[in-house]
């Protein structure tokens, strides 16, 4: 079923009309096309923060399109940015610290926060943004960057860093509302260069379903330049389940950056599966992943057809929900040999074979469920836990031929299995997230295509959660 | 034909010979009734009887236009037939937007110094006037059936009306500088660069006031003689430039609204005029113009064309043309004896000449560590410009090489530099050298 509040305007306008107490979630504005050399054309984005890294967010900024405002009592906080602006004729402006003058609106906000040394540092926060964060447009971004509390020496300091992650995760059941989207990210000592894909993507319409979310840049593993546009141009692509929903569109947006994507799926789905292929000029695989020699002839048809792959994305996936008492022993067996047994059998072969080429990119699906938990979903929970396991494990491991490896998890996603849901359960879910309605396939999507680009080389061992900021989840 | 052609590839340096051009004139004006190809017919002709060149030793004519008559589009071709050539003085046409000019004079160039070719005509010519008003493809995919189908019946008509509601979308449409891509009118592509980088109105309209003042004494003292062949257009004849106003001060152009926003600075005064003209350049071998006698005013010492996103700064290439252009030539700005950039807007020259000045600029664009450079008052667009010369399409790149090739040869000075923006987000550039 699709979602009232969002797609029928009359009941939207109904709503508004008679000053029902519903929320109506905001249409989140999404991106079309593949990856554009300036993502933030003519946004504005405030920046703020007594941070170090004006000078590298000055270059990211002007760079992709957006007209930095900069909060400051003197021109000193322009310096950064006037060499950047003028190379991208974005001019700096200067915005005073207090009041939002009277009818000015921004697209973003971005809080550099790598200064902050002690807890009272943290009234910086409030400070800058408290007469900002009413003024932020539809579909708007707040991303507050600060230093890992890992790396801090003082516990003083680590808590202070810790503290961003907690603000920023309860401004984003704020914002929400509009359509913005609050996210985290923490920055190791000398990872800067690595930020700038991150904040492309994280303040783009690309990110529209993630909120909540801390990220860390960091250089564990090892990277070259990348490309900004046709960011898979050369690269090859494997998506398990490609034949619809989350896989399908998966797919469409590799395949888009100019990747060849090998479209595999079970030989019962072959018509749906070879479809997609055909769709975006890609291949087909017909293998059942918890067959046993299919770790070894997925190896070697990527061998064989496409002298190795880059990119690999675990996205097939089943659920068996019964609670556990009630839970017959192959339900068990099936969703966590599928969700997690195939998936580890399958990366270690590739690895083994040396068919993941250096630089690749493996990207696994795990879920909400597996982090917050979900009656009826015991084998489920534990699949997908299992996978924010592995990942965390295997990135060390690969980190030095420059290969990353994370996690999704999905929230609620608009997709077959949530429409089975039934309708009441379905509406909670839908209203949990901070944004108030329910992810699409491609929200999804191109959360993975981010963590497949080379420009995401920073990002590795991380879960990224798709899930607009959900109530569950942590 | 006693010609005696060099052998293919043969390595030889291309000179500017000549240059002539029409007067430019404010287009629906008293050119009205030449074309594109006339406009070129009669600059050619001219520079023939200028330079008293025998037809026998023309290998081929490169045109650059923009608005090409699509009947005839190789206009190159036309005018050697027109001018009743000998039939092996072939034609090319070639199209580059507004770099058109510049961009045939180059492709002559090169041919010559391939050994391709001795005795090359290249230029430019554009008639705004004549620019054809397109029927909408939907009035043509309706009408096509009835014209060219089988017989038609009455219900036939009546279902062709039926589809040319309503009446706007059948109108001819009146042909606009708009970018394919984008939609965008090139003013309002000068009206985002203005605001983007900073470039006042007064300051646009101080430019265009020098602009003016500068080809006002240019034309006043004769400078342009010896390049401006007068026409004889069907309504009499024409002279000089029509479009250059001596008279204009900041004051008055400071009154001009803005056409482009409603709170903007891009004004008519501002910017350059719809116009026609055209422009010829002569090039030869040296070998060969020495051998004929004639004295060669100017060479090629490098040349680039480079292209931008037009949908982010439409008219900023020449700020990675020029320096690319530079590099090739091993020179730097300060070693530019003349600076001539095409003034499509003032809002556009100024935005070039600041991105040139920046650091920034030339760190993050360029990856140079120092500012291209800034460029002196005195030595830059010495007479004038497109603002107030006028800016047939075609033709201007080809009277920018004729103006800096002549003040070479006529000061002794030793370099120029050339520097055009166009359409579709494209930059051209070319360093001009003296032939001692």
């Amino acid at each position: 079923m699709t979602d009232l509040l969002l797609e029928n305007e009359n009941a939207r306008k109904l709503i508004k009309t008679l000053g029902l107490p519903i929320p109506v979630p905001e249409k989140l504005a999404r991106a079309r096309g593949p990856y554009e050399e300036r993502p933030l054309d003519d946004k504005t984005v405030l920046v703020c923060g007594t941070g170090s890294l004006h000078g590298v967010l000055a270059q990211i900024l002007t760079k992709a399109g957006a007209n930095p405002w900069v909060i400051g009592a003197s021109d000193a906080v322009l310096e950064p940015y006037i060499g950047p602006g003028e190379a991208w004729a974005r001019t700096p402006r200067r915005v005073e610290p207090g009041d939002a003058p009277e009818g000015e609106r921004v697209d973003a906000i971005v809080f550099d926060g790598t200064g902050l040394e002690s807890p009272s540092d943290l009234r910086q926060l409030y400070d800058f943004m408290h007469p900002w964060i009413r003024r932020i447009n539809r579909s708007g971004r707040v991303v507050v960057i600060g230093r890992p509390a890992a790396d801090a020496k003082k516990p003083a300091r680590a808590a202070t860093r810790a503290g961003l992650e907690g603000f920023t995760r309860s401004l984003a059941k704020e914002v929400g509302a509009n359509g913005t989207t609050a996210n985290s990210v923490f920055v190791e000592e000398g990872a800067e260069a690595r930020l700038g894909p991150v904040l492309r993507f994280l303040l783009s319409p690309r990110s529209a379903f993630i909120s909540c979310q801390p990220f860390h840049v960091t250089n564990v593993a090892k990277g070259e330049d990348a490309p900004e546009t046709h960011v898979l141009g050369g690269k090859v692509a494997l998506v398990t389940g490609a034949a619809r929903g989350i896989g399908e569109a998966t797919a469409e947006l590799l395949a888009a950056e100019g990747a060849h994507v090998v479209c595999l799926d079970r030989p019962a789905d072959d018509g749906p599966c070879s479809k997609v292929a055909q769709r975006i000029g890609g291949s087909v695989l017909l293998v059942d992943i918890t067959d046993t020699d299919a770790p070894m002839r997925i190896s070697k048809e990527l061998k064989e057809r496409f002298g190795g792959v880059d990119v690999v994305v675990h996205n097939a996936g089943v659920t068996r929900d019964k609670t556990l008492g009630r839970m017959q022993p192959d339900a068990w067996d099936m969703a966590v040999d599928i969700n997690l047994g195939a998936v580890i059998r399958i990366t270690d072969r590739l690895l083994e074979d040396a068919v993941l080429r250096p630089g690749g990119r493996i990207i696994c699906l795990s879920s909400v469920s597996g982090i917050a938990g979900n009656r009826g979903q015991t084998n489920y929970s534990a699949s997908k836990a299992g996978v924010v396991g592995f990942v965390e494990a295997l990135a060390s491991k690969v980190a030095k031929h420059g290969i990353t490896v994370n996690a999704i998890a999905p929230g609620f996603i608009e997709t077959r299995l949530t429409n089975a849901m039934p309708v009441a359960i379905r509406e909670v879910a839908r209203r949990m997230s901070a944004v108030g309605q329910g992810g699409k396939p491609e929200d999804v999507g191109q959360a993975i295509t981010f963590l497949a680009t080379p420009g995401s080389v920073g990002v590795t061992g991380e879960t990224v959660r798709v899930c607009g900021g959900a109530l569950v989840g942590a | 034909m006693a010609k005696k052609k060099n052998g293919w590839g043969k390595k030889q340096r291309a000179v500017i010979v000549s240059g002539v051009r029409t007067p430019f004139v404010k287009a629906f004006g008293k050119f009205l009734k030449l074309d594109s190809i006339d406009l070129a017919d009669i600059a050619v002709k001219s520079l023939l009887e200028r330079t008293d060149l025998s037809h026998d030793e023309i290998d081929s004519i490169v045109w650059g236009g923009v608005i090409l008559p699509s009947l005839a589009p190789n206009i190159a071709r036309e005018v050697a037939l027109d001018l009743r050539l000998p039939a092996s003085v072939e034609g090319m046409t070639c199209t580059r937007a507004c770099a058109s000019g510049l961009q045939a004079v180059t492709l002559a160039a090169a041919a010559i110094e391939r050994g391709e070719a001795d005795v090359v005509i290249a230029g430019g010519s554009d008639s705004t006037s004549n620019a054809p008003l397109n029927l909408p493809q939907k009035v043509v995919h309706a009408l096509a059936p009835l014209a060219f189908g089988k017989a038609a019946t009455p219900a036939d008509y009546l279902g062709v009306l039926s589809q040319m509601m309503p009446i706007t979308e059948i109108l001819p449409k009146m042909p606009k500088i708009a970018e394919r891509t984008t939609g965008e009118v090139m003013g309002e592509s000068a009206e985002s660069m203005a605001r983007r980088n900073e470039i006042s109105r007064a300051a646009q309209d101080h430019f265009a006031e020098r602009s003016h003042h500068r080809a006002a004494a240019a034309i006043a003292s004769g400078r342009f003689d010896e390049e401006v062949t007068p026409v004889e257009a069907p309504g009499g004849w024409v002279y000089a430039d029509n479009i250059v106003r001596g008279d204009t001060t900041f004051e008055k152009l400071s009154k001009l609204r803005p056409v482009f926003a409603k709170d903007g600075t891009v004004t008519a005064g501002n910017a350059s005029p719809l116009t026609d003209g055209a422009a010829a350049v002569l090039l030869m071998s040296e070998e060969k113009a020495r051998a004929l006698g004639y004295k060669p005013l100017a060479a090629f010492r490098s040349w680039a064309y480079v292209g931008v996103d037009p949908a982010d700064q439409l008219l900023i290439g020449p700020a990675i043309a020029i320096p690319k252009a530079l590099d090739r030539a091993g020179m730097t700005l300060e070693d530019m004896s003349f600076v001539d950039m095409h003034e499509a807007f003032a809002a556009q020259v100024l935005s070039v000449t600041k991105a040139l000045a920046s650091k920034g600029f030339a760190e993050m664009r360029l990856g140079k560590s120092e500012a291209v450079g800034e460029i002196e008052e005195d030595t830059f667009n010495i007479y004038g410009g497109s603002l107030s010369i006028g800016h047939p399409f075609g033709a201007t790149g080809a009277r920018m090489v004729t103006t800096m090739a002549n003040e070479l040869a006529r000061t002794g000075k030793e370099t120029a530099l050339i520097g055009i923006c166009a359409a579709g987000g494209l930059g051209a550039a070319a360093v001009l050298e003296a032939v001692h």
